[in-house]
């Protein structure tokens, strides 16, 4: 055994193999990072420009999934303006935008999934901007280049999204534990928020990312944590985050002005 | 020579299969295999293997710049190459010279266990680095161990169609 590793570490290659390996590591953190760079823009571009072409097949089989799916979002947009008693005032007038895109590669199966999106820089969109799907929300713009945009998927250990109780103002955080692509947990619930199996958890609006009142998903369970006052809500997702086709990217048109408020303080 | 036209051949498929798999394709659902690490098992077994390292690193970045992944294909296939290296050094005879061992002639019997080995090394490594802790990886046991059952299938499918039939 003593052999073997001074025969493995008398050699170069034995240099090769760490230095190869902390190259790697060095583009794995790199990645995880939110910082916009030439380097990542070109990434971003070349990543889009393979997969758009790798994509063609599975956009063309998935094409009845989402047509039905943009019916019946349809459907709940025609309700909600022409029943104007449902329609809450919940965002300002013309606060929000939506730039339309498709998802041309998704990501499911590792702790921090990514998602890439055939609209870029040239269509208006910039990182930090949410992206929601016809079911639900989708991520977080990381990176974007000229034509594309990697987009942090809500599949993802390290995102905490803000949330809420649907038509209440309890707000919790929405995390993703690495498991199942469709369940997720909501932490810090007030214990006071009357909750119950069904109900259904939406976005706050507090992070001015998405828009208030994007239905997320349905509480499975839920157990109040102890000593914290608080819950811990097991959700299914609207969203079939594996199978993911039409989406928008939401721009919010006030989100300067109101990081700049928050920044003076 | 590592770098014959079967395998830039095997590595150029490999490539694009494995980018369609981990992107693309709902197969099984949350199953994805981690099936390119195939032509890195063929490569030349050599004492020096700067050309190898090189290549898996190369073949794996390519991956990841596909996939968005920053190092993580490139990571296992460095490891991959690295490890079997050792691998054959362990179960060799001591008469026998490291550079004459073909694994396209091993045995039916020692192709499956060396397959075995190296797909769970990779399947478990790949989940380690990318999420940086053993903690997701437990959790995962059950999804990596199908994984690779998936993989294994795959790779002596591969065998038995194209690389056997070739050699008769």
């Amino acid at each position: 055994m003593f052999k073997i590793i001074r025969f493995l570490t008398a050699q170069k290659s034995f240099m090769l193999f760490i230095f190869l390996e902390l190259m790697s590591i060095i583009l794995i953190i790199n990645s995880h990072n939110y910082a916009q760079t030439k380097v990542h823009s070109l990434k971003t571009e070349i990543s889009g420009k393979i997969n758009r072409r790798l994509s063609f097949i599975e956009e063309r089989i998935n094409l009845l999934k989402h047509n039905k799916e943009l019916e019946e979002q349809n459907t709940r947009l025609l309700n909600t303006i022409h029943n104007p008693l449902k329609n809450e005032a919940i965002n300002l007038p013309g606060q929000y935008e939506f730039i339309p895109g498709f998802v041309i590669s998704n990501q499911y199966s590792f702790s921090h999934n990514n998602i890439l999106i055939n609209r870029g820089r040239k269509d208006g969109v910039e990182p930090e901007m949410g992206v929601i799907g016809t079911n639900g929300i989708v991520g977080i713009v990381q990176k974007t280049s000229k034509n594309y945009a990697k987009v942090l998927s809500v599949l993802n250990t390290d995102t905490k999204i803000n949330v809420a109780l649907k038509d209440t103002n309890y707000t919790g955080f929405l995390v993703w534990e690495g498991n199942n692509p469709n369940n997720f947990s909501v932490i810090d619930m007030p214990v006071n928020a009357h909750i119950k199996i069904g109900d259904t958890i939406t976005t706050s609006g507090v992070s001015n990312i998405f828009p208030k009142g994007i239905n997320i998903g349905k509480i499975i369970n839920y157990k109040t944590v102890a000593g914290r006052k608080s819950y811990k809500i097991n959700l299914i997702s609207f969203m079939d985050m594996t199978g993911i086709g039409p989406v928008y990217i939401v721009k919010n048109n006030y989100k300067k002005e109101i990081d700049s408020l928050l920044e003076i303080k | 020579m590592s770098l014959n036209i079967k395998n830039s051949i095997l590595i150029l498929i490999f490539f694009i299969l494995q980018i369609i798999w981990f992107n693309h394709i709902m197969l099984f659902g949350k199953y994805i295999p981690i099936i390119y690490i195939y032509p890195i098992l063929l490569l030349p077994i050599e004492k020096n293997d700067t050309i190898n390292l090189l290549l898996a690193f190369i073949y794996g970045i390519s991956i990841d710049l596909a996939s968005n992944t920053g190092g993580v294909f490139a990571a296992t296939a460095v490891l991959v190459v690295y490890l079997r290296k050792i691998y054959f050094l362990i179960i060799k005879n001591p008469s026998q010279d490291l550079e004459k061992i073909q694994v396209s002639k091993l045995s039916s019997g020692q192709k499956l266990i060396y397959y075995l080995i190296f797909i769970l090394i990779s399947q478990f490594f790949i989940y380690f680095i990318e999420a940086f802790g053993i903690e997701l990886v437990w959790q995962k046991t059950s999804v990596i161990l199908i994984n690779s059952l998936i993989t294994l299938i795959f790779f002596i499918l591969i065998d038995v169609l194209f690389v056997n039939r070739h050699r008769q």
